[in-house]
């Protein structure tokens, strides 16, 4: 009998459940003055928020922008001329979504 | 006629007995450490007596005031604010005395404010005084490099963050001298009874807390054989630690100082 299979998926299961329980994902972001926006992303441990996908919608869902945080996980975009709103995704249970009028001068 | 006389020699022995008891400390003050968000905040640097809101005292122009962020793995970066500083007089509940102030704008994660002051000639002591205090802010719960030091001469490392901590658990810090634990450091250890008012650079008359004897006012605790000092932390607010006199034979201008390190946390009542 190969237990491997059935190993690999407790495995799986139980990181999801530490690192779901061990970090909050959090994403602020800023207003620059030059017409630019930075949203900085992380976890409530300290760990890196670098690579996770961000994506910039519109008020009906279509998106805008999309790309990914960068090494010192920040994102910077050039502020849309209608509503937004900026959507940070590191995966299921961990999605912020920051509406244009929580972007803070 | 002799009643208020009564009253004036009592008045005058309360004050005497509480200005002995208070010690000095150097203040870094924002009103909030843990924000929710970031955004423009106050700083004022204040050399006072916090339980009492008692004598403040003139500060000169600081050697250095600078902040290190942190966020998350980021490289720490280092910003100088002394040059932003402006001076401003602090009204304790007996005298004004020269103090600083600057805003901040506070992006995410973990902000260690630094000062090296200028030391302070204590006439009643025959010693110069010099405090370098760190306090932190957070923004937005994203820790950083709190628990790093950030290389002052004299330095308490916090080893818990002091802007998380509850009433009633416990805080502990690590006393360093040239980045050398310091065995058996003496810790004094005031609360800031007096609300700062930052609209007038005052402190609120009233008290927060009254002492049943003059030893409550300012505790004085031991750093263990590594340095490490621990306090239970009784009621919310900010607490001041100020590690005294750490570097034997210091001086300022040929006279001795007291070389101290000052950190403040602000507990937060568990409901």
């Amino acid at each position: 009998m190969n237990l491997k299979p059935i190993i690999y998926v407790l495995s799986l299961l139980f990181m999801t459940a530490t690192a779901a329980q061990a970090h909050t994902p959090l994403c602020a972001c800023f207003d620059n003055g030059d017409n630019t926006i930075t949203c900085e992303g992380g976890f409530s441990d300290g760990s890196s928020a670098s690579g996770v996908a961000m994506r910039i919608e519109a008020s009906d869902g279509t998106i805008l922008m999309e790309g990914a945080m960068d090494a010192d996980s920040t994102f910077t975009f050039t502020r849309p001329e209608s509503d937004f709103t900026v959507i940070f995704d590191a995966g299921e249970g961990h999605v912020i979504e920051v509406p244009d009028r929580n972007i803070i001068f | 006629m002799k009643s208020s006389f009564a009253a004036l020699l009592t008045g005058t022995v309360v004050l005497g007995a509480a200005t002995m008891a208070s010690a000095h400390f150097q203040m870094i003050y924002t009103p909030e450490m843990a924000l929710e968000q970031g955004g423009q905040i106050p700083i004022k640097l204040v050399f006072t007596h916090p339980f009492d809101a008692g004598y403040t005292m003139d500060m000169g122009t600081p050697e250095q005031f600078f902040v290190i962020r942190t966020r998350g793995e980021n490289e720490p970066v280092r910003t100088d604010l002394k040059e932003e500083l402006k001076a401003i007089e602090w009204a304790s509940l007996t005298n004004t005395g020269k103090a600083w102030e600057t805003m901040y704008q506070a992006r995410g994660g973990d902000h260690i404010f630094s000062l090296i002051p200028e030391s302070y000639w204590e006439a009643k002591e025959d010693a110069y005084i010099k405090q370098n205090t760190k306090m932190i802010v957070n923004v937005g719960g994203e820790p950083g490099a709190w628990h790093e030091p950030v290389g002052l001469p004299t330095e308490i490392v916090p080893l818990a963050k002091p802007y998380d901590r509850w009433t009633g658990n416990v805080f502990q810090g690590q006393v360093l001298l040239n980045g050398e634990p310091v065995p058996n450091a003496e810790i004094e250890v005031e609360y800031l009874n007096h609300q700062p008012l930052l609209d007038s650079n005052s402190f609120a008359a009233e008290p927060a807390v009254t002492v049943p004897q003059e030893s409550f006012a300012m505790q004085t605790i031991f750093a263990d054989d590594n340095g490490v000092f621990t306090f239970g932390i009784p009621r919310a607010g900010w607490w001041g630690f100020a590690a005294l006199d750490l570097e034997e034979d210091f001086t300022y201008k040929g006279q001795p100082c007291s070389h101290d390190a000052v950190i403040w946390i602000q507990a937060k009542d568990i409901n």
